[in-house]
């Protein structure tokens, strides 16, 4: 097909604003999937997906549709909407030519909204606004469209408007498509240069890449040189999501597809690498991409009755499908050996967490999630550190640094003294106020990115009557007064259970955390002692007192499996539990720490 | 196919519900004793056809209530259950029976067929108490009870009480201790309160209306009743139950050592062939099932080997007597100790249970901790 009759764009939005079901629509309307298979969110295939109602991967689709009697090949990538996966559509739009940026009309520019857009913006993309969900009563269309103009500073004048779910409108958006995105501009001669975009991993044909022929011609068959990697491969399969996995024998330049190419793991392509001839490389790369950071760790350790060796096959076998989170071998004085891991956002490690019990059923114990600090010793060596337990004496760090984000939050004028007074408890430091409507601003903040990672966006969501919404990046380091607390249990201390906090809040913090954990660590045979320390000063101490009995003296007559269930269920408690010294401590109280400061 | 020896019977319906109770039941209305009646009739015939059991030694008629029957509906039903049972010198033929319920026509009508023991639910002697547990009876109806089943010629007697109640004191439960022996009764249960899910009592427990009887007094109210019924002639046999001797009931001991049983009426659990069952714990969809051939099971849970044994462990551990390692060998091929070593060197080391040659028991600090020590052997 010709280039002036190929499309390709990404569909990016606030999460939950309808991009999956408008990739429905295309899909149905062009035909690629019969009325019978069509479900909800089609592209959205992985169980989680469906099971959480939102999308975590991109997924690229080729349909063909029918414009004024010409067939128009549209490459679309649908996106998630989730902060975490915000890498995934930068991944998408360097592909692409042209974005589609949905805004739901009952909720108008949030503040993934404002996110996208700047990517798209900074990929030199082409928008068409589309605003969405125009069927529902309290929809109000023109606002969003307004907020648009006036926000992201995006022409109102392509705005379209549709019904992803009944499908209104979505004939003139396919129109605007194809008169405003540009066609690609590849030259199909040219030294081949083809964009891996994104990456998954299948059981039977190995690695499939997704990419983007930017130049050349990408033949089945042909040697490829992967520039960043310098390794070659033989291309064994080449072809387009239809949106199953279509056979083909050739991607010429501005296509967008699938390769194959016999690599066995997601660890051996990089993606944002660059697909060449092997005989006639091309001169230079694309640009590719920054890869993903790993915004927060936390420490896996295989629950009582689990071992070392199946976690670590656990680990292995998900990070076969998910190349995104990171895991290197750890050992806790308290807890044993267990793996530190890596993830994109806290969303990506709950994800993670539960990948690992569903599907390769192994329990784990995990710690508290935490930032990554920088620190400077008095010897002058950096360092970067994950976890509080992973700190050196305080003695020997000349400075402590912490991550910083931007915080951008997008809520109703009135919410602005509550959120102030929120940030101000939270170390934030405001920067700016931009008024969206006269009902509506975004606010500009900086935090210690600790502060807001574990129940913040709850709080903003209650403080705004659930219409607030938030986006951030890391900006950089900033030195803190930053102090370790650690936790002792019966005099021991337990480095999974450290915490580091700014030193004007410890005591109160330790406190707080001390009765907490009192609550979480079930009664034993004997008594417990907990103690919360800075250094060696002690500065709270709470007491579990021993149970005496636990025996159900109950009558159930004959029903013995609902006797034997309360048993099991009782043990099923216990095996998510981490013996330290003699005590049982269950998972819950090592996520105590990050629970509400009040 | 197994030949049963034991037949439990649901009757899902009460006066008034209480507070606390968690087992299936209803409040009884107009025009519905019968059909239940009906159905179980045709479902105990059902089982008969089917050659699950030949005479029952051990009958329990518990629920609910089945004691707010009619006389006439209750007549009909023991009697189609009298026509399958064994002789009598062999017989345990137990109905539950609440205080208030109970009318000499009502204690005629079990005596006349056959009915041995009754079991009372008294609870507890202090009417403060009952109020919070929603009883509708008050302390002498139980002593009313007793007299009449003794009246009709009913020779066993058992009572049931609970401990824990909220603003129970420890003196308050030696009372009600000491009323039920003064009754002379052969055989008492005494169960702690639980606040089980979905009760309206958990939720006034919740909302902070009632405050639950403080642990170390609960477990001391345990441990006196264990040592008092023992002085008194009444020697624990089970977690809950005290009886004089020879005086156990022989129908929970089949559910305790794992033995099949058949169980008719809503909710009600049988163990046949390997098979726990449970019948739906709906009444109305259970008549309706008997009523059109149906089956009326709601689970069914085939048991394997594994598993089997690890029950038969568990639910011989609530006996004081423990598990009987010898024929626990031959029903599974392998010694408990062997099978169950790492849970009974544990839980050994640690003072909880007893091994001797012949029987694996828990020691008097595993009896308080009986939970956490028979889970380990599921
Ligand atoms: N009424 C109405 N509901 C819609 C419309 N479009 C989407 N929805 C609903 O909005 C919800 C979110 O839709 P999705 O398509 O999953 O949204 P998304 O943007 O892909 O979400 P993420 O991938 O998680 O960011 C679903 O319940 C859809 O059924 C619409 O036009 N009208
Ligand atoms: S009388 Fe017995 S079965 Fe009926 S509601 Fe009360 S406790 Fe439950
Ligand atoms: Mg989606």
């Amino acid at each position: 097909m010709d280039q002036q009759h190929i499309r390709n764009f990404s569909i990016v939005a606030h999460i939950d604003h309808g991009k999956s079901t408008l990739a429905d629509r295309f899909l149905q309307r062009s035909g690629a999937i019969s009325e019978r298979d069509l479900k909800e969110q089609v592209l959205d295939d992985m169980d989680l997906e469906r099971e959480r109602g939102i999308t975590i991967k991109a997924s690229a689709v080729t349909i063909h549709m029918e414009v004024d009697g010409e067939t128009y090949m549209f490459n679309l990538i649908d996106t998630p909407g989730h902060v975490d996966f915000h890498y995934e559509v930068d991944r998408a739009l360097a592909a692409c030519d042209g974005a589609l940026l949905v805004v739901d009309a009952t909720q108008g520019v949030q503040a993934q909204t404002v996110a996208n857009a700047y990517a798209a913006v900074n990929n030199n993309l082409d928008i068409i606004p589309v605003i969405n969900k125009i069927d529902l009563a309290s929809a109000t269309p023109e606002d969003a469209a307004l907020e648009i103009e006036h926000v992201l500073g995006i022409s109102a004048e392509n705005v379209q408007f549709v019904s992803a779910k009944t499908g209104e409108g979505v004939q003139e958006l396919v129109r605007a498509i194809v008169q405003h995105l540009p066609a690609p501009q590849g030259d199909p001669q040219a030294p081949l240069q083809v964009l891996i975009f994104d990456s998954e991993y299948n059981d039977y044909r190995g690695v499939i890449c997704y990419v983007r022929v930017m130049h050349g011609t990408v033949r089945k068959g042909q040697k490829v040189l992967l520039m960043g990697r310098q390794r070659t491969h033989q291309i064994t399969e080449l072809g387009k999501f239809r949106p199953q996995m279509t056979a083909c024998d050739q991607l010429a330049a501005g296509e967008t597809g699938y390769m194959v190419a016999s690599i066995k793991s997601l660890h051996d392509v990089t993606v944002g690498d660059t697909i060449t001839d092997a005989a006639h490389p091309a001169p230079q790369q694309l640009p590719g991409y920054q890869p993903p950071q790993h915004m927060v760790f936390c420490d896996f350790y295989p629950s009582t009755g689990e071992t070392f060796d199946a976690l670590r096959e656990a680990l292995e076998r998900l990070s076969l499908n998910d190349a995104s989170f990171s895991f290197t071998p750890q050992h806790s004085d308290a807890l044993g050996p267990g793996y530190r891991c890596g993830f994109l956002g806290l969303l990506h490690m709950d994800i993670v967490q539960e990948r690992l019990e569903r599907e390769c059923g192994v329990s784990v114990v995990q710690t508290a999630p935490s930032v990554t600090y920088e620190i400077t010793l008095r010897d002058g060596t950096r360092k970067r550190v994950e976890s509080a337990g992973d700190l050196p004496e305080m003695g020997h760090i000349e400075e402590l640094r912490e991550p910083i984000i931007e915080l951008a939050i997008i809520t109703p004028a009135d919410s602005i003294g509550n959120i102030m007074q929120l940030a101000e408890q939270r170390r934030g430091e405001y920067k700016k106020t931009e008024y969206l409507s006269p009902q509506r601003v975004l606010l500009t903040y900086e935090f210690p990115f600790n502060e807001i990672l574990y129940d913040f966006y709850d709080k903003l969501k209650s403080m705004t009557r659930g219409y607030g919404t938030m986006d951030y990046h890391v900006i950089g380091y900033r030195a803190s007064d930053l102090v370790k607390l650690d936790i002792l249990i019966n005099t021991v201390p337990v480095d999974a259970l450290s915490l580091i906090c700014h030193r004007t809040k410890a005591e109160a913090r330790g406190r707080r955390f001390l009765i907490k954990l009192r609550r979480e660590i079930p009664r034993q045979q004997f008594e417990i002692r907990l103690q919360a320390a800075i250094g060696s000063k002690v500065i709270a101490a709470e007491s579990i007192k021993p149970f005496r009995k636990d025996v159900t003296a109950k009558c159930y007559g004959g029903d013995v499996t609902r006797k034997r269930k309360l048993l099991e269920k009782q043990k099923e408690g216990k095996k998510r539990m981490k013996t330290v010294g003699r005590v049982e401590i269950p998972q819950k109280a090592f996520m105590t720490v990050l629970e509400p400061e009040d | 196919m197994t030949n049963c020896r034991a037949l439990y019977v649901h009757v899902p319906f009460c006066r008034t519900l209480c507070g606390y109770c968690d087992f299936y039941s209803e409040v009884l209305t107009a025009g519905r004793a019968a059909p239940l009646v009906a159905a179980l009739v045709r479902e105990l015939a059902g089982y008969a056809a089917r050659g699950v059991f030949e005479r029952f030694d051990t009958v329990f008629v518990g629920g609910g209530t089945p004691t707010v029957l009619p006389p006439s509906e209750l007549d009909r039903l023991l009697r189609a259950i009298h026509a399958y049972v064994g002789p009598v010198g062999r017989l345990e033929f137990t109905v539950e029976a609440n205080p208030a319920t109970v009318t000499d026509e009502v204690a005629a009508v079990l005596a006349a067929n056959g009915v041995n023991r009754v079991s009372i639910g008294a609870q507890s002697f202090s009417r403060a108490e009952l109020r919070v547990l929603d009883r509708t009876h008050d302390p002498d109806d139980v002593v009313r009870t007793s007299a009449q089943c003794r009246r009709a010629g009913i020779r066993q007697i058992s009572l049931d009480l609970i401990f824990g109640i909220p603003g129970q004191g420890l003196d308050s439960w030696h009372e009600s201790l000491r009323a039920a022996l003064a009754l002379g009764v052969e055989h008492l249960s005494c169960y702690g309160l639980t606040y089980e899910a979905d009760t309206p009592l958990l939720r006034q427990r919740d909302a902070g209306l009632i405050k639950p009887v403080d642990e170390e007094v609960e477990t001391e109210m345990y441990e006196t009743a264990i040592d008092w019924l023992a002085g008194a002639g009444l020697p624990q046999y089970e977690i809950s139950n005290f009886a004089r001797p020879g005086a156990q009931c022989r129908h929970n001991l089949v559910y305790w050592h794992n033995q099949p049983y058949v169980g008719i009426g809503p909710a009600a659990a049988g163990f046949i062939d390997d098979v726990r069952y449970k019948n739906v714990a709906d009444t109305a969809a259970y008549v309706e099932a008997i009523q059109n051939g149906r089956s009326p099971l709601g689970e069914r849970e085939q048991l394997a080997p594994a598993r089997r044994a690890g029950e038969t462990a568990m639910l011989e551990l609530r006996l004081v007597e423990g598990i009987d390692r010898q024929r626990f060998a031959e029903r599974y091929g392998q010694d408990p100790v062997v099978m169950f070593s790492d849970a009974i060197a544990r839980h050994g080391a640690a003072g909880l249970l007893a091994v001797s040659v012949t029987h694996v028991r828990l020691t008097r600090a595993g009896l308080l901790l009986a939970n956490r020590v028979s889970a380990d052997f599921l």
